[in-house]
């Protein structure tokens, strides 16, 4: 059965001269911000969004904690964890074995944090930053020996820490943290 | 060899040529690429953003829209196969001609050697050019045999039975002030304070919206909507014709803009055009370039401060808001005309 199409009137509110006066209104708002632009936008290599410990950003792996158990890539997601066999030589027995050692693809990780929730040794942590800006894929494919150093915080060595707070008026207000040593 | 250069410079200076060329087409399209740079910052500041930054941090991105125009240039142009291929090229390349065609018939000074066209009747001419050029725009939505084209096309046709009574009849109620169709006449009759934007500002009104709505502004560019009719009757246009398509939204709103600096704005005056190329010709027509350019910045800001309205909502408005004002100030002008005003 086709449907019927029905013509809905929407009650107009106000007069015209209500009307009149939402215009006048929103043009003047309009003209304020003009003159005076609350901006809010993060220029991003310039500023940064201080965030604080506890956030999800880049994971690095303490390869001396590390059991091989490898649940982190089990549990991963994305795929973005997994497993590379490379020899291993126990300092106290000078036994050389293979072992099984995560490394993990920053193409895949969304940063969930299952990975370092279910490591039982604590061998995996986060960073509180991810800048996930690189120039080739390939970069983003850790090895081993790059899982286990803390990645270079470049935006903290060329941009100003900012952060976002309520304003009651303007609503989501950005503000420039101030650093250690500058006079508040 | 100076009679050579004086030929050269007798020509260019030619009234119809320099009108076309230099006043029709090169400063509107330098002021069309400002005003574009200028919507996006305006747009941007007013809702707490920064807009066009990171081409050029210095000068506020203003080398992003140069940046977007090589890209058009550079673009390829595609045809589709299914288009009607002679409208598909002809129509927006009319459109753009017949946006720049009106400023022969609009005078930028008040001695006659300068005047390109007589310019006894020459409001009734422009206002006539400057309505010619939506039905290509609605002949290139059909000619792309595209269901969001052939939409956008009817949406344009809409809206040009909406507005064309309205603008028409707002800028002849300066027809009715004065008693004439001569523009000079109509800018001379503006002295002192008397422009007619303080005349007759319901007509002023009435033309204002009647312009935004005309050269799809930003709270009524519903024939070109992107989140409704992807872009319109412009939809399968690609690099520089589709350029071409948005630039002659843009020159025909400046070329409005210069008809409401000189029907409204007082034009030239308070310049008194004195002898000589200069003093009789080149100061007033940039007198009323910067009258037209500070109108296209308010038009402009508009686009920061509104939503776009549904296409009934802006029918709604131009029959039963702007079609009453503009008859109103018709009347208006009527009345000050028999009252001796001027």
């Amino acid at each position: 059965m086709p449907a019927k199409p029905v013509s809905k009137q929407v009650p107009s509110r106000g007069g015209i001269f209500s009307k009149f006066k939402g215009n006048i209104e929103a043009i003047a708002i309009g003209v304020k911000f003009f003159f005076n632009p609350q901006r809010f936008t993060l220029i991003y290599p310039k500023e940064y969004i201080k965030l604080k410990e506890g956030y999800r950003g880049f994971i690095v792996l303490r390869k001396d904690k590390c059991i091989n158990c490898g649940s982190c890539a089990r549990i991963c997601p994305a795929a973005a964890m997994r497993l590379i066999r490379l020899p291993f030589t126990d300092p106290k027995t000078g036994k050389t074995r293979m072992k099984l050692w995560p490394i993990i693809n920053y193409n895949r990780c969304i940063f969930c944090g299952y990975c370092v929730d279910v490591c039982p040794t604590e061998a995996l942590y986060h960073v509180p930053y991810h800048d996930v800006v690189y120039e080739t894929m390939d970069v983003m494919d850790l090895d081993l020996e790059e899982f286990q150093k803390e990645p270079e915080w470049d935006t903290e060595k060329q941009g100003l820490p900012v952060k976002y707070v309520v304003d009651e008026k303007m609503g989501l207000v950005k503000v420039r943290i101030k650093e250690e040593g500058e006079k508040q | 060899m100076s009679g050579i250069l004086d030929i050269i410079i007798k020509i260019i200076t030619w009234p119809p040529l320099w009108q076309l060329i230099v006043l029709g087409l090169i400063v509107p399209l330098g002021v069309v690429i400002f005003i574009l740079w200028f919507e996006r910052k305006t747009a941007a500041r007013v809702q707490r953003r920064i807009g066009p930054y990171h081409v050029s941090p210095k000068i506020a991105g203003g080398l992003q829209l140069v940046a977007d125009l090589m890209r058009y240039m550079f673009q390829e142009v595609i045809i589709p196969k299914t288009v009607d291929k002679f409208p598909f090229i002809v129509a927006p390349l009319a459109a753009l001609i017949l946006s720049i065609v009106p400023v022969v018939a609009i005078p930028f000074t008040s001695i006659e050697a300068y005047f390109p066209i007589d310019m006894s009747y020459s409001l009734i001419i422009s206002l006539a050019l400057l309505t010619l050029s939506p039905l290509f725009i609605i002949l290139s939505g059909w000619a792309s045999n595209n269901k969001f084209s052939v939409i956008g096309g009817m949406r344009e046709a809409y809206l040009i039975t909406a507005y064309e009574l309205v603008a028409v009849l707002a800028f002849l109620s300066a027809g009715a002030i004065t008693g004439s169709f001569n523009l000079v006449d109509i800018v001379e009759a503006q002295s002192g304070v008397k422009w007619f934007i303080i005349l007759n500002p319901l007509a002023f009104a009435a033309a204002f919206i009647g312009v935004l709505l005309s050269t799809s502004g930003f709270p009524f560019e519903i024939a070109e909507s992107e989140h409704e009719v992807v872009a319109g009757a412009f939809t399968e246009y690609s690099g520089l014709v589709y350029g071409m398509n948005m630039g002659a939204a843009y020159l025909k709103r400046m070329i409005f803009s210069i008809m409401i600096a000189v029907v409204f704005l007082g034009g030239w005056k308070p310049y008194t055009p004195g002898e000589g190329f200069i003093a009789g010709y080149l100061v007033p027509s940039i007198v009323i370039l910067v009258k037209a350019t500070i109108l296209m910045m308010i038009f402009s800001f508009f686009r920061a401060v509104y939503g776009r309205y549904r296409l009934d909502q802006a029918l709604d408005i131009a029959w039963k808001i702007l079609f009453p004002l503009a008859v109103l100030g018709f009347g208006l002008g009527l009345l000050e005309a028999y009252l001796g005003i001027i």
